[in-house]
């Protein structure tokens, strides 16, 4: 009969999710039911009557449970600063990369008449490309994270799914710097040498790079 | 009954606190007592009870901790904390002062006439 209690329990919580909080609180309630389906034997009742009883002396558990679910949205106020700030930082961090690739024209731009132009202006250039890039990439990556609460299966099984998800969204930032870098080079070059007929061909050497990049990331897992 | 139990249930933090200013304890104890003490007439719903628990413990009222028992059964224990003696204070002195109002205000006209005196 325990275990029927327990079992009405994991059905009255089958919508929450199983937290650390609200796996205590099931606990705590079902300790309780036991306690007093024990305490009804002792009395003299037939064990159904004694289940009947304390299942009924449940009551209504919808806002309990409608105040655990908005909890899990809404998370304490202080996670949702955090998320708030790393929104900030990464909005930031955009902005800053996407300025210094319209900004890597410039050496060349302003290099173009010197003795300069040559060597240094795309040496320049191609140091500021890969700034922007580096920034973009270190965003994606340093996004916050789900880092395990206790130890429980739930909380391992989260974490994990977190990873892998976090090497997708490395190979989604990867995939999309390149891009920004295949229109840069493609255009710059273009410039360079004014044969148009034929640098179309950087993109599909950019397609080529990505595949090897989605090849890298799929061995490795 | 029913309509007193919603009159009561209005009053569960009081309850509560009331209970834990005695001793550290937990739900299904609580409970007994009040079942107890009012000779079977009342108890409260573990949805209700529940519910108050994490009320009063967001408000910072009362605390809890896991206890250890040797015979098995893991139990929450709550306590109540300086604020918590506090607002049961101020809870207990409102209700004092609405029973005081309500007796007035619901006497009926025999109950008035004999207060004047006739």
């Amino acid at each position: 009969m325990e275990d029927k209690l327990r079992a009405y329990m994991d059905h009255l919580f089958r919508d929450v999710k199983p937290t650390k909080k609200s796996v205590e609180l099931k606990e705590e309630i079902l300790q309780n039911l036991v306690d007093k389906y024990q305490d009804l034997l002792g009395e003299g009742k037939s064990p159904e009557a004694a289940y009947n009883i304390a299942v009924a002396s449940i009551g209504d558990m919808e806002d309990l449970l409608a105040g655990l679910k908005k909890e899990e949205l809404g998370g304490s106020p202080l996670d949702n600063e955090q998320i708030e700030q790393g929104r900030k930082k990464s909005a930031i961090l955009i902005s800053v990369s996407v300025m210094l690739y319209i900004m890597s024209l410039l050496p060349p731009i302003l290099l173009s008449d010197t003795s300069y132009s040559d060597r240094l202006a795309p040496a320049l250039m191609f140091l500021i490309i890969a700034i922007a890039t580096g920034l973009i990439i270190y965003n994606y990556l340093s996004q916050p994270r789900y880092y395990k609460k206790d130890d429980s299966i739930v909380e391992e099984f989260k974490e994990w799914q977190e990873q892998t998800d976090s090497s997708r969204r490395a190979r989604k930032a990867i995939s999309s710097a390149l891009w920004s870098v295949v229109v840069v080079v493609y255009i710059l070059i273009s410039f360079w040498t004014m044969s148009w007929h034929i640098t179309w061909v950087i993109f599909l050497i950019g397609a080529a790079i990505e595949g090897i990049i989605k090849a890298i990331f799929e061995l490795k897992r | 009954m029913s309509i007193a139990s919603d009159l009561i249930r209005g009053h569960t933090d009081t309850i509560i606190l009331a209970h834990l200013t005695r001793e550290d304890s937990y739900g299904y104890k609580i409970n007994k007592e009040i079942q107890m003490d009012t000779d079977n007439q009342y108890e409260l719903k573990e949805a209700t009870l529940y519910t108050a628990f994490r009320r009063l413990e967001g408000a910072g009222y009362i605390c809890s901790y896991w206890g250890d028992e040797n015979t098995g059964a893991r139990r929450r224990y709550y306590s109540i904390t300086a604020e918590g003696r506090q607002a049961y204070r101020q809870l207990k002195k409102e209700w004092e002062e609405a029973k005081y109002l309500i007796d007035i205000l619901i006497k009926s006209k025999e109950e008035r006439e004999d207060q004047n005196g006739r």
